[in-house]
């Protein structure tokens, strides 16, 4: 029978053979990963005790001293101590007020960029091209070394007499030095991101935008940067935890952030994996976090521009929990193809 | 009513090496609906773009109610003027966009009250309610909380009608307002033009509907080649071309 006649047929999907056995394989990785991580090293020391006596000999039994392979009493003694804490704060704060800085110089380096006046435009290149084209930890250094070649720095007349004047090293404390470079680098990549976001979006809306009368800031605020965020966030939420951990930089300043707090801590006990362990515990969790909120924040700024919101994980997850127990309700084209 | 809306005379414009206008001469009375039609490059888009400064045109006058679009007089010169001004004269003077260009992040309601409330000032609530009276006058008011996305074109293209009415305009243009829609939505937002013709708004209108400018203007004016070639009554301009240009334009889209 070539037609169906009158019968319906059903539909079996395809079964991915291929695909079953790579998840396989994957499950044993994990395994074995999860294995490494629980497993238990000698430490070189034993443990003998008397178990039997006469009067001539001693009977002892020894048995191996066996510790975490990866040091997890350490890490849990660590994860939550103050210091370490105080450092995350640390960590934080650099993280949080650098991005501030960062976005407010990015989108005022964006906005000039693409300004009609050619200065305008070309010094913000330049400032792109000079932040960008330096690694970060030299900007540091430099900005740490500053009052070598500015030991006081006054505000005044240009080229006149000064007002007023401060001395660079009260000013430029590693936390400020920090501050600043990481700052002005964190600037110049917003910039470029930002710049995107505002070409992306449509001219006819800046020209839409005009004819009802708004004027080139408010045509701006209202209704490009708005459109632009959709473009604009989610790389800016890479800056974001890509800064959380750039920050740590500033450990060679001696700014005593995450990684410093821990390093602080391993200079005397010799702990050096256990402590890197918690300091990393801690950029994953605050990564975690991160990233939860970019979700949130990149599915309210697609708001009209796409018919269906995603789904939000718990969604997700309870979509996947129906599809899996349906799949086991009912098995599907085992009986094959009726025709 | 005969005074002039619109008056342009020797109006010119390049993009480079292309000269788009090569001397526009037309007037339009307050109340009149006119028609722009002419093969596509023309010059009837950039026209009308310049009527309200979204192109600054080169040489020539344009006067809108009396006074230049964009610039002021002093002596012998033209003096373009400033961001602000320009943005004071552009809100009197309605747009509507062959591509819609709703704000894509606004519902329907907000693409309409953005103007009254940062332009012209009025509180949220009062905007609102101008807001509402407009989309229901273009038979959308149940759409007023909806996304330009989720809209049909032609729903869009009204919802940019009642935008560009919120600001209560003394003149409206339409640049090929059906160009994008599916014929099957092209009626609904001719019928809103219609209306506010019989409402007597000063429009000027580019399109392709030969049946509209017909029906309901009252000037027609036929560019082609960067000037107004045939300008009149509608009617007796498409029945009557006096041109081989206008004649071979009309064979190809009647």
């Amino acid at each position: 029978m070539t037609s169906s006649g009158d019968e319906l047929l059903r539909v079996v999907p395809a079964r991915h053979v291929g695909r079953w056995f790579a998840g396989a394989g994957v499950i044993v990785i994990i395994g074995m990963m999860i294995h490494t991580f629980l497993s238990k090293i000698p430490t070189g020391q034993t443990l003998c005790h008397e178990v039997a006596s006469t009067a001539e000999h001693k009977v002892f039994r020894c048995v191996d001293v066996m510790q975490w392979r990866f040091s997890w009493d350490v890490v849990g003694k660590y994860v939550t101590s103050s210091n370490i804490f105080k450092g995350l704060l640390m960590t934080l704060a650099l993280t949080g007020l650098t991005m501030v800085i960062g976005v407010v110089l990015g989108a005022t380096v964006a906005v000039l960029r693409l300004s009609a006046s050619r200065i305008l435009a070309a010094s913000a290149w330049l400032f792109t091209w000079f932040f960008r084209g330096t690694p970060v930890y030299v900007q540091l250094l430099f900005w740490f070394n500053i009052a070598a070649i500015f030991p006081t720095l006054d505000l005044g007349i240009p080229f006149g007499p000064s007002l007023w004047h401060i001395d660079a090293v009260t000013l430029f404390t590693p936390f400020t030095a920090a501050l600043v470079g990481l700052g002005l680098n964190e600037g110049a990549y917003m910039s470029e991101i930002i710049r995107g976001g505002i070409l992306a979006v449509d001219e006819g809306q800046i020209e839409a935008a005009n004819s009802v009368g708004l004027s080139r800031l408010k045509t701006l605020r209202l209704v490009v940067l708005p459109q632009a965020m959709r473009v604009i966030i989610p790389p800016t939420g890479n800056e974001v935890i890509s800064m959380l951990k750039t920050s740590s930089l500033a450990s060679a300043l001696a700014v005593v952030e995450l990684l410093k707090a821990a390093q602080n801590v391993y200079a005397s006990t010799y702990e050096v994996i256990p402590l890197l362990i918690v300091a990393s515990i801690w950029y994953l969790i605050i990564t975690t976090i991160l990233s939860i909120g970019q979700f949130y924040i990149e599915r309210h700024f697609s708001r009209g521009s796409l018919r269906n919101l995603p789904m939000t994980p718990w969604e997700r997850i309870v979509r996947d929990t129906r599809g899996v127990i349906g799949k086991m309700r009912t098995p599907r084209g085992l009986r094959g193809v009726r025709a | 009513m005969t005074s002039p809306m619109i008056e342009a005379s020797g109006v010119t414009k390049s993009f480079g090496a292309v000269h788009v206008l090569k001397g526009v001469n037309l007037a339009v009375n307050k109340g009149d609906v006119a028609c722009l039609i002419g093969p596509s490059g023309s010059g009837k888009s950039t026209f009308l773009r310049c009527i309200n400064h979204l192109e600054k045109h080169d040489a020539g006058n344009l006067l809108v109610d009396g006074e230049f679009v964009g610039y002021e007089r002093r002596g012998n010169t033209l003096r373009e003027l400033s961001d602000r001004q320009i943005c004071t004269e552009r809100s009197q003077i309605g747009m509507v966009f062959q591509r819609f260009n709703l704000f894509g992040h606004l519902t329907a309601l907000e693409n309409v009250t953005l103007g009254p409330i940062h332009v012209r000032g009025e509180t949220p609530a009062a905007a609102r309610d101008r807001a509402m009276t407009l989309l229901s006058s273009v038979g959308l008011t149940e759409k007023a909380s909806i996304y330009p996305s989720q809209l049909s074109g032609g729903q869009q293209q009204r919802v940019a009608i009642a935008r560009a009415l919120a600001m209560e305009p003394k003149l409206m243009l339409f640049d090929e307002p059906t160009s994008a829609l599916d014929p099957e939505l092209v009626g609904e937002v001719l019928e809103a033009i219609k209306q506010l013709a019989n409402d007597g708004m000063t429009m000027v209108v580019v399109t392709h509907e030969m049946g509209f400018a017909r029906e309901v203007a009252n000037q027609l004016f036929f560019m082609d080649d960067g000037i107004v070639q045939e300008s009149g009554d509608p009617r007796e301009v498409l029945a009557n071309p006096q041109t081989e240009r206008l004649a071979s334009f009309l064979s190809k889209v009647l």
